[in-house]
């Protein structure tokens, strides 16, 4: 009879911690604290000291002494040389992975915007019936694995994928454009976040009132005026939100321009990645260059955030 | 208006009609161009994986010249070397993880939702950071760190890594569930006199179990399709599924492009019954989208 009585008074002593405000919200939110001071401040906050420290050539150690070279090292020295009329700036590696990175993001993210709005307002306005088949087609490439669905573009671009042998059997031949390089990459970053935009827009135009809609165009306004006085403005944090769920991903990819670029297109995921474990270990310059591409991700965020609020970013 | 200039009215009225009648016919065709251009789109998200599925039943991994059909290489992935066991890799990492993100991530749901405290902003933010950070930065941080506290690339440290992963999904979507609960209901329960931990088991728990499942799962998955954080913490002895393909890809012989085509089918087929079922069962939409979180249909 001991055993009952021992789960009695636990149970009993955890009752009444549970009704102390102060021990119910320790036994919620401790947990998740100590997993985010322990697996993410701490990592964070050990990648800056080491992006200020350096690496013994010889032992790999870390030696801790002070140091900003491994940030100068990113920006300083290059040899790559780009020419804008008179001025001439050499680039290093890691300011042409920046840029290039940038560049594939920003258009991977206007054509998933574009792409997307028009299946998303189609949607919205769909019958339930047609709609659950609509959404079944959306979520399952959505939950089909990302790794999948890139190897899947593999297939069908280079110089012998699916696309270039079509063509070639109708006599256009082969297409440089539709081998690895950035334009794949673009075609892989676009199909890979299409979905993540699609949600986005399509959980803000739910919400939309099409009464609204229908009520200006009998007033006599244009199909452009409606969609920029009322679709894009009341759809604007599904914009911004979607935008940032296709953007971010994107400036950081590997598993996308490894696969699609062929060794061709050096994003800076890709240079993080060599820096860290690859052909060029250097655990200094590879957090100097994470450091710097999270600062500018938290730049842009925090320009974003000031016209968006998260909560209104939806579920995922 | 139209009266003023003195024209007949009838003749302005017959003008009215055939604007009417134009107006109505590009109403039309927009109306048509819109919906041919939304399924375009479904195409475009559809026809690489259809192809996929199309050459897994191939002779030859090319699409032309075509060979013909045959099913061996679903027989192929039998005698796979690895596969089974990166796919039991792959299955305990998701698990393990999911399970400690989803406890976290509902314990943590409560204190946002139920608790006013300092820094409580702070933690919801740093609460879906590690959903937000480029996979490959989480990975090179933890890896660093994990070496520097003596926890070499392994099985542990990817389960602990995937935790951190899955825990913004979970707390994402139970919050919201938590924030359009009546919490009027709790306090009925306690008012009649039932404790904390009864409340939990009988009033709260059956109206947010939807919403933590769902996290569950996308944790799961999250952990499950994740090749770039494992890449830096997973060591060569764990080999989830994610880095057998990512090898088979890279060194893309006939043999292996077969092999990889056969399994990304069955993934396929998995998530299509999988995802089927679940829409029967709950509002996955509604999760997904963020969108009517307050109703289970």
């Amino acid at each position: 009879m001991a055993a009952p009585d021992r789960d009695e008074t636990l149970r009993a002593a955890l009752v009444r911690g549970l009704s102390r405000r102060r021990t119910g919200l320790g036994v919620t939110a401790g947990p998740g604290a100590i997993w985010i001071v322990l697996l993410l401040i701490a990592p964070l906050a050990f990648m800056t000291a080491v992006s200020f420290a350096s690496i013994d050539s010889v032992t790999f150690d870390i030696v801790w002494e002070p140091t900003v070279n491994n940030y100068r090292d990113l920006v300083v020295g290059g040899t790559s040389e780009y020419s804008l009329g008179p001025l001439v700036y050499k680039a290093t590696a890691f300011e042409k992975a920046v840029l290039l990175s940038y560049a594939i993001a920003t258009v991977a993210t206007v054509l998933c915007l574009v792409f997307a709005f028009p299946l998303a307002y189609v949607m919205a306005r769909l019958d339930d019936r047609a709609f659950k088949i609509v959404i079944y087609l959306v979520l399952l490439p959505f939950f089909t694995m990302y790794l999948v669905r890139a190897y899947s573009w593999r297939l069908m671009f280079g110089q012998s994928g699916v696309l270039n042998q079509v063509l070639g059997a109708v006599g256009i031949g082969p297409v440089a454009a539709f081998e690895f390089g950035v334009p794949a990459v673009i075609v892989g970053l676009t199909h890979a976040y299409f979905p993540y935009m699609l949600i986005t827009l399509y959980a803000s135009l739910d919400g939309l009132d099409f009464s609204l809609i229908e009520a200006a165009r009998d007033l006599g306004a244009s199909r452009v005026d409606v969609i920029r006085d009322h679709i894009i403005p009341l759809t604007l944090p599904g914009i911004v939100g979607g935008s940032l769920f296709v953007f971010v991903p994107s400036v950081g990819a590997f598993i996308t321009p490894q696969i699609l670029g062929q060794g061709k297109v050096q994003m800076i995921g890709i240079l993080i990645e060599q820096r860290a474990i690859g052909e060029a270990t250097n655990a200094a310059t590879a957090s100097a260059a994470s450091m710097a591409v999270v600062f500018s991700i938290v730049v842009a965020m925090f320009l974003v955030f000031r016209y968006v609020d998260l909560d209104e970013l939806g579920g995922v | 208006m139209a009266t003023e200039t003195g024209e007949p009215a009838e003749q302005t009225s017959q003008e009215y009609a055939g604007r009417f009648r134009n107006h109505q016919r590009i109403e039309r065709l927009l109306g048509k161009g819109l919906y041919a251009f939304a399924a375009l789109m479904l195409v475009f998200l559809w026809l690489p994986l259809l192809i996929i599925i199309f050459l897994s039943f191939a002779q030859s991994p090319n699409l032309l010249p075509f060979d013909g059909l045959t099913l061996s290489n679903y027989q192929g992935i039998a005698g796979e070397p690895g596969l089974r066991s990166s796919v039991v890799a792959s299955f305990s990492i998701a698990t393990l993880s999911a399970i400690v993100a989803t406890t976290l991530g509902v314990l943590a749901s409560f204190a946002l939702t139920r608790y006013r405290f300092p820094l409580r902003e702070v933690y919801r933010t740093f609460g879906i950071i590690p959903m937000v950070v480029p996979g490959v930065i989480l990975g090179v941080g933890l890896r660093f760190y994990f070496l520097t506290v003596g926890l070499n690339p392994s099985f542990l440290a990817t389960v602990l890594t995937h935790s951190l992963y899955g825990l913004p999904f979970v707390l994402l979507i139970v919050s919201a569930r938590l924030y359009t609960f009546d919490e009027s209901l709790e306090e009925a329960a306690r008012d009649l006199g039932a404790d904390p931990l009864t409340t939990f088991r009988d009033i709260t728990f059956p109206v947010i179990a939807p919403a933590v499942g769902a996290g569950f799962l996308f944790a799961w998955v999250r952990s499950f399709e994740d090749y770039i954080r494992a890449l830096f913490v997973s060591g060569i002895n764990t080999d989830p599924l994610t880095q057998w393909m990512f090898g088979k890809i890279t060194k893309a012989s006939a043999e292996n492009l077969n092999v990889l085509n056969a399994v990304s089918t069955l993934v396929v087929l998995a998530i299509a019954v999988g995802l089927a079922i679940a829409m029967n069962y709950g509002n996955v939409t509604g999760y997904v989208a963020g969108t009517n979180a307050d109703d289970d249909e």
